[in-house]
Parts: C-alpha cells; structure tokens; sequence
C-alpha cells in the first residue's frame, strides 16, 4: 500500500543513487526481474504495451484528427467544442486525453505546448513524446524564449503572429490544430493527414505541405 | 516544491536536440520501462504522488539520467515504499529473498486487451462540488507567491504574477492533496500572462503564456 512519505522516497532515491548498476538497461531488466520474480506484471503483457504504442498508437492519429477538421467544418466545430468527444468519434480517445483541448492557429496567432513541469503530453493521439520535449533545454526555454526555441526548429515567427505558449500544469492537454496548407482544396482526408506533421500538433512546426 | 523539476525559465540547458526520428523508443529498454509503468502500479497511488516521486529524485540523477531511466527510478521509489520490494532486493538485483512474496503473476494481456485499457484510461479528473467558483472569466487574478515543500503546480515562474482569467475548467482533482492521497476537487481555470508579466526581456512582446491553476493558487487582483 502507498504511504505518500516523501521523506522516504527521498531516502529510497538516495540508496538508488549508490546502488543501482549505472546503465539503464540494467536497472530496467532488474525492475522487470524483480516484478516477474514476485508475480506482480506478466512480461507479454509489457510486450504488449510495447506494441501498441510503437504500431498502434501514434502521432498518425493526431494527424487524422486535423485531416478531418480541415475537411469537415462541422466535425472541426465539435473537435473546438469536446475534443475529447470529437477524438472517440475516431476511437482515440484514451490515455491521458480525457481533458484535450485543441487550440487552433491562425494567421495571427501560433500555439505552442509544453509541460515546464513534469512531461505532460497527450498519449493517446500523438504517442510517446519525442525526447527534445521530455529535455530541460526545451521544458526551461519554450515559456520564455518560444521565438528563439521556434527559430532551432526552423520556425520564423513574424512580428504580426502572437505566440500562445501553453503550459501543462494540469489534466488538460493541448494538441495544436496547424493552418491547412495553401492550394490542397481538392485533396482527400487520407492526403492531408500525409501533410500533418507530429511537430506541428506540438507547435513546433508551422507551414506544413513544403518539400 | 522548489525542486529541480520546477524548469520553466530557467536559463544555461543549451539548445534543444530538434533532430528526431519519430520512433517512439530509441533503445528496447525505453519500452519496457513504458510498459513496466503501464501495468504494474502500487495501490492506492494517484498520478500527483508518482510525479512527486519523481521530482525528489535527487537533482544530480534528475537531469542527468535518461528520461526513460528516471521512470524506472521513480517506480523502484513506489514500489520499495509500498513493500512490494526491499532495498536489499534491488541492490542485489534479484528477488528472492522472501519466498513468500512470489505468486503466480497475473494473466498476460493481448494486444486488444491493451488497446482497450488505453481507450477505457481516458480519467476524468473533473467532479462537482458544492462551492461556486470564486473567478469568472475575464477577471484578473494574481498567483500565489510561494509555493510549499510537498507537490504543487504552480509554477515558481508564475509566482506573485498578474493574468486574466481565460476558461472555467471544472473542479478538478486537487493536485497538492491527491500527492497525500487525498482526493479533493478544487475550481480549475485556465490563466492567461502577458509574457512581458513574466519575463524582464519581454517587454512590449504580444506573446502570452497560458497556464491551467486551481483556485487556492489564486486571489482577485
């Protein structure tokens, strides 16, 4: 049963600090050793997890997502309104999108999410984040110098955008809804979702569709 | 608390690594510690608890530690502390040492059974309670000044700062006490910083930064 004694856990972190071997791959084979050993998790079943976030569960749900706002006016309206509800129309609603939000840029205005805090990201339509959002260098930064961290990506801000910087600090989770690129009126949903990249569900992508 | 983890603002990482496959995991151990994380949770313990464990991490294996590794570190914390495994154990790398401990383990899940958990893990955090929210929106509030020793979402950056109410989100689970295992639901809304409020250089920027605040953090402006 969970105690909720940080003064332990601090002391547990400590002797992990002295005791565990150094490489990570041991001490995640020691953690799965030690579950298996004592019956607590069934390894197909991390198998399993496994798969389904490497062959299921992607940033290519996230894309379908914005395929269909930009294809269906009234499927977008309801994504702006309960995205979570819009999502399970599709079957994505799940971990960690109970409370998403979607936030759509303009001509004017550029959305960009973060979690300054912990890692804050939603799972079920864009997968495991990619590990620059997970590091510190984006987690201090994105707050605080959104132009100049949207410049390493290769994003030019122009003085007439705002950018919207949204930061994870509770249940909510934000996916940015990306502008539909210039010229793809005729192109079918399957087309345009080809055109959505991962970054710019995060907002670290803008002008989508240019080779 | 005032933790290694609170990271908004802060200056000195460097520049970001944009270069990125798009694989999910990089190294194999990476997606056993996910699925480790997926399935094997101590009972009773709530999503502010595990993040509260991981922030007191000590800083030096925090930032300097694989992101996939810190997940692992933070579970052996939960484990060890609920009795599901000794120090000794995990420093002698096998279990084994209490027979008793070794059951048979549960039933493997197939790939729909986990599909299906994913779809049915979308928790709502959101209840109704009896007080009316104190804030509407378009109101200005300013944030608390201090934060406290124990898990908190207010982050240091956004302390003793001036914003405007922007969306009621709901009473939700009340992050500061759901850490303790309490579970309180507490007004929630979104809150809207000039980022010239924030930060010295932002000056007559028309950029914003957004931040999701339950109403303890917050008093009338």
């Amino acid at each position: 049963m969970t105690d909720f004694d940080a003064g332990k856990i601090a002391e547990i972190h400590e002797h992990l600090h002295s005791h565990l071997p150094s490489e990570s791959a041991l001490r995640v084979k020691a953690l799965e050793t030690l579950l298996v050993d004592k019956g607590l998790v069934n390894p197909q079943t991390i198998d399993a997890w496994v798969e389904a976030y490497t062959e299921e569960i992607g940033p290519k749900r996230g894309a379908r997502v914005v395929a269909r706002a930009w294809s269906d006016p009234e499927y977008r309206k309801r994504l702006l309104e309960d995205a979570p509800a819009a999502i399970d129309e599709l079957g994505y609603l799940g971990k960690a999108t109970a409370h998403l939000k979607v936030v759509e840029n303009t001509d004017t205005v550029h959305n960009l999410v973060v979690c300054t805090l912990c890692s804050c990201y939603p799972f079920s339509i864009l997968g495991i984040a990619p590990a620059w959002y997970k590091a510190a260098a984006y987690r201090s930064r994105a707050v605080r110098d959104p132009r100049g961290v949207l410049a390493e990506f290769g994003v030019e801000i122009g003085d007439e955008v705002e950018v919207r910087v949204w930061d994870s600090t509770a249940e909510l989770r934000y996916l940015v809804m990306p502008q539909r690129p210039a010229g793809t009126e005729g192109m079918s949903e399957d087309e345009l979702a080809e055109l959505v990249t991962r970054n710019s569900m995060i907002g670290t992508d803008r002008v989508l569709g240019r080779e | 608390m005032d933790g290694i983890h609170d990271l908004g603002g802060k200056q000195g990482y460097g520049p970001i690594e944009v270069n990125d496959d798009g694989d999910p995991f990089h190294e194999e151990w990476e997606g056993r510690e996910w699925g480790i994380a997926q399935c094997a949770r101590t009972p009773g313990i709530t999503i502010d608890w595990w993040r509260h464990c991981r922030e007191l991490i000590m800083p030096i294996d925090y930032l300097g530690r694989p992101y996939f590794d810190s997940w692992a570190q933070t579970d052996f914390s939960t484990y060890i502390e609920a009795g599901w495994m000794t120090l000794e154990e995990v420093a002698g790398g096998k279990g084994g040492t209490d027979d008793a401990a070794h059951g048979e383990p549960p039933a493997a899940m197939t790939l729909q059974q986990v599909l299906q958990e994913d779809h049915d893990h979308a928790h709502r955090f959101d209840g109704d309670i009896d007080a009316a929210p104190a804030f509407s929106v378009g109101q200005r509030v300013v944030t608390a000044s201090h934060g406290h020793a124990g898990h908190t979402r207010l982050p240091q950056y956004a302390r003793g700062r001036t914003g405007t109410v922007q969306a009621y989100n709901g009473a939700h689970v009340f992050p500061d006490l759901s850490a303790q295992g309490i579970e309180v639901h507490q007004h929630c809304y979104n809150v809207v910083f000039a980022a010239s409020e924030l930060w010295p250089e932002a000056s007559g920027s028309k950029d914003k930064v957004c931040l999701d605040l339950w109403e303890s953090y917050l008093s009338e402006a």
